[in-house]
């Protein structure tokens, strides 16, 4: 809208006791706002149980690169790995950060949630008073977020912190939230695949989500459907050991069952993924990691940790393709 | 009046979740208990596992120093299958692994170490700084703020450099046992080179004279932070076709400079949220939440008897890089030099490669049930063990960096090396309770995601 019928509009309307004028400016203004960027993402971070390997991953976005997320996308106002503010000044600014956006923050968890014990295991910080758990803290500030994203397969599905004979009782943010989850799986998540969540929040809002909560844009096809090396395994040409430039299915590959665009969008500034260096992909994903991808080198039919020990060859090279097929109809 | 307890929690801008509890007399720390408040339970996680499922599993120990136990878990199969490998694959691993540090070192100083001595812009994630002892003239600290930008880049840098060797980081793919499964060729080998000369530019214009000046500006802390003279080093880039040599050599350094000596190292759990199982035919330990005098998941680890202090400074001070004292500073100092000092070899093992086809060769049969292995991490000394039956994984045990560094006390209630930096440290005023303590403590680089595991 140019500044001249901006203008006329409001003259037009100014007697009027109706709400044309509102009806017809705000539109324009938040079309403008959303444009210009206006309002940036208030945030708040939790690190939970994890490796810390996600903040690690987001560090090394590129286009846009850190500051320029903390510049023009988001306002990190919680963040035990990013905020100056340490001890109490730093709990003091959860709180009132919390309190202050209630209802418009986004709520982004790092890690799995000790449930055993009240969830003694994970204590996010101690007051005078008493500990506070994870559990207590994502109950809290999720009933109280705009939205929630489970950053990384942890937060997302529990992951490794949550691997057999998992002490501690660990569980995905949407196991302790009745909410509806963001989920950005992946370990580590690839960086575009977070910040490509939150552009979408910021501009677009809520993007489409898979049956696992999943944005679809990242992960609505399977690493297999993609794979550069699917030539290889459509002719039944199989790697027989690491290093080898046919398909890694006879070595424990899990693309047929992983939902990521890794083939295409690739790591750290988009230069490599795991098959290009003529490795497996070892299905970090998914709902089952660390679990249901062991032993990593098995293939997928045989991956029953109860019954393989070795390395044995896949016999059955169809399973995939009907895993394939069952999720992504071509 | 003063007060009586600091508590001290969170401890931000490090990897994981730390809490400190400070008991003052006079102003000056009596006791320091450092708390590591998470658990995840990764010795038991690894049972059952096929053994060569632990360079991709143990790697989920840390998002910071992931290769560093890919390295080593490597190291471990190599022993254990008794695999030969390749010059080439010596080469790449050394790469892959030291630009690691590159990414750890320039990121803990900027991302983390910053923040403590220069005063951030007043906007997320800055607010609410605390800049009663921020020292640094207008120029001089608009400058150094602005290579936090920098920063950003070329730390990104150092891991694009990774993932053209390694697929992806945080946790690679290509370093296993056995050597190295990616081809090296020509493009990898060049962009490697244009990204390590780009890093070493920012090293020499930017992240040296940035620590000269904080070590000016602050030179106080040179006398603050000081441990006892207790070294450990596992050493660090291994070569040879069994990892049998290393680049920078190992040490372990009290009265006496000696070899470190596998067999005296003992972990304790007297205040560690652990017991052991009563069991006689079992000494395993399990997680006991509630045990009233422990206060963290890290356990104590000893080498004769004694806490020891792992890192830079550590590695500095036994290859003859650096001779100072055992402060704050010089643990940041010893932190830079050492980033310098890889980003250079980065650049001349490049020059070495030879492309060809991948350096691996991993031998199918275990000719052992049981092996260590050894390697420095960014943090300090760094080891797996394991025992395997039938290629499974009966045991493992993992002793990582931090757990040198932020030991809680022993049965002899000695400290650690935190610990022990912490208390005789002067507090003047309220005003610096998170100050001074927070540089002693993040002259560390602590990881509490490793210490625990």
């Amino acid at each position: 809208m140019e500044k001249a019928e901006f203008i006329q509009i409001c003259r037009d309307n100014v007697t009027t006791a109706n709400h044309e004028l509102s009806a017809k400016i705000l539109p324009a203004a938040r079309k403008y706002m959303l444009h210009q960027n206006k309002g940036k993402l208030p945030v708040i971070w939790l690190e939970t149980n994890d490796s810390g390997d996600n903040n690690i991953a987001f560090m090394n976005t590129t286009y846009p690169y850190l500051q320029q997320v903390f510049a023009d996308m988001i306002n990190l106002l919680y963040s035990n790995t990013f905020m100056a503010a340490q001890g109490k000044d730093a709990l003091d600014l959860l709180f009132s950060s919390a309190k202050k956006y209630k209802g418009n923050f986004i709520l982004v968890v790092e890690g799995a949630i000790p449930t055993k014990d009240n969830g003694i295991y994970n204590v996010v910080a101690q007051t005078k008073k008493r500990a506070i758990t994870a559990l207590e803290a994502v109950t809290t500030l999720g009933e109280m977020a705009g939205y929630v994203i489970a950053l990384g397969t942890c937060a997302s599905f529990g992951g490794a912190s949550s691997a057999a004979p998992n002490l501690t009782g660990s569980v995905g943010v949407n196991k302790v939230l009745t909410r509806e989850i963001i989920n950005v799986s992946g370990c580590p998540v690839n960086p575009d695949w977070f910040v490509g969540t939150l552009a979408h929040l910021l501009m677009y809002g809520k993007p489409e989500l898979d049956a696992l909560g999943r944005p679809t844009l990242f992960y609505g096809n399977t690493i297999h459907r993609h794979c550069q090396r699917r030539s290889y395994f459509d002719k039944k040409d199989f790697a027989e050991k690491l290093g080898d430039i046919e398909c890694m299915f006879s070595l424990g590959c899990i693309g047929p069952k992983t939902s990521a665009d890794c083939p295409y969008r690739q790591w750290t500034n988009h230069v490599s993924w795991p098959v290009k260096v003529n490795t497996p992909c070892i299905g970090c994903t998914n709902q089952d990691f660390p679990d249901g991808s062991t032993p990593f080198f098995v293939p997928l039919p045989q991956k029953d940790k109860s019954t393989q020990t070795g390395a044995e060859k896949s016999g059955s090279a169809a399973k995939g393709d009907s895993n394939e097929s069952k999720k992504n109809p071509i | 009046m003063s007060p009586k307890k600091i508590l001290f929690s969170p401890v931000t801008r490090l990897s994981g979740l730390l809490s400190v509890e400070l008991s003052m007399e006079d102003n000056v720390i009596h006791e320091a208990d450092v708390s590591c408040t998470m658990f995840r339970g990764y010795e038991y996680i690894m049972r059952e596992h096929h053994v060569t499922d632990a360079v991709y599993l143990t790697q989920r120990i840390c998002g910071i120093c992931s290769t560093a136990h890919g390295a080593v878990a490597s190291y471990l199969l190599d022993a254990l299958y008794d695999n030969e490998i390749q010059e080439m694959a010596q080469y790449l691993r050394n790469i892959m692994l030291a630009a690691d540090f590159l990414q750890n070192h320039i990121r803990h100083f900027y991302f983390f170490g910053l923040p403590d001595y220069v005063v951030m812009p007043n906007y997320p994630p800055f607010l609410e700084q605390n800049c009663n002892d921020c020292r640094l003239n207008n120029e001089d600290n608009h400058r150094i703020a602005s290579h936090y930008i920098e920063a950003v880049q070329i730390s990104e840098k150092c891991h694009q450099l990774l993932t053209l060797f390694g697929g992806k980081v945080p946790h690679q793919h290509s370093f296993v046992h056995g050597g190295v499964a990616v081809a090296p060729t020509v493009d990898k080998i060049n962009q490697a080179l244009t990204l390590i000369r780009d890093i070493r530019k920012f090293i020499g214009r930017c992240l040296m004279p940035d620590t000269e000046l904080i070590a000016h500006c602050y030179e106080d802390y040179f006398a603050i932070g000081e441990t006892p003279r207790r070294f450990l080093s596992f050493g660090l880039f291994r070569f040879g076709s069994k990892n049998e040599q290393l680049l920078w050599k190992d040490g372990v350094l009290s009265a006496h400079y000696s070899k470190p000596r596998l067999d005296l190292l003992q972990e304790d759990i007297t205040y560690a949220w652990y017991e052991r199982s009563q069991s006689m035919t079992n000494s395993e330990v399990h997680p006991a939440p509630y045990k009233p005098e422990a206060y963290s998941w890290t356990k104590a680890v000893l080498y004769n008897g004694r806490h020891y202090e792992g890192g830079p400074l550590a590695r500095m001070t036994f290859n003859g890089f650096y001779s100072g004292g055992t402060s704050t500073m010089d643990r940041i100092v010893a932190r830079s030099l050492e980033t310098e000092l890889i980003a250079k070899l980065i650049e001349k093992w490049l020059t070495k490669i030879e492309p060809g086809e991948p350096p691996l060769d991993q031998k199918k049969v275990l000719v052992m049930n049981q092996a260590i292995a050894v390697t420095d991490a960014m943090r300090g000394p760094l080891l797996h063990s394991a025992q395997v039956r039938d290629e499974k994984v009966e045991y493992y045990d993992i002793i990582t960096p931090t757990v040198w560094n932020f030991s809680p006390k022993d049965a002899n209630d000695r400290r650690g090396p935190v610990e022990s930096a912490l208390v005789g440290t002067s507090i003047p005023s309220p005003e610096l309770k998170y100050i001074i303590p927070g540089r002693i403590i993040r002259s560390f680089d602590p990881c509490i995601s490793c210490a625990t595991h």
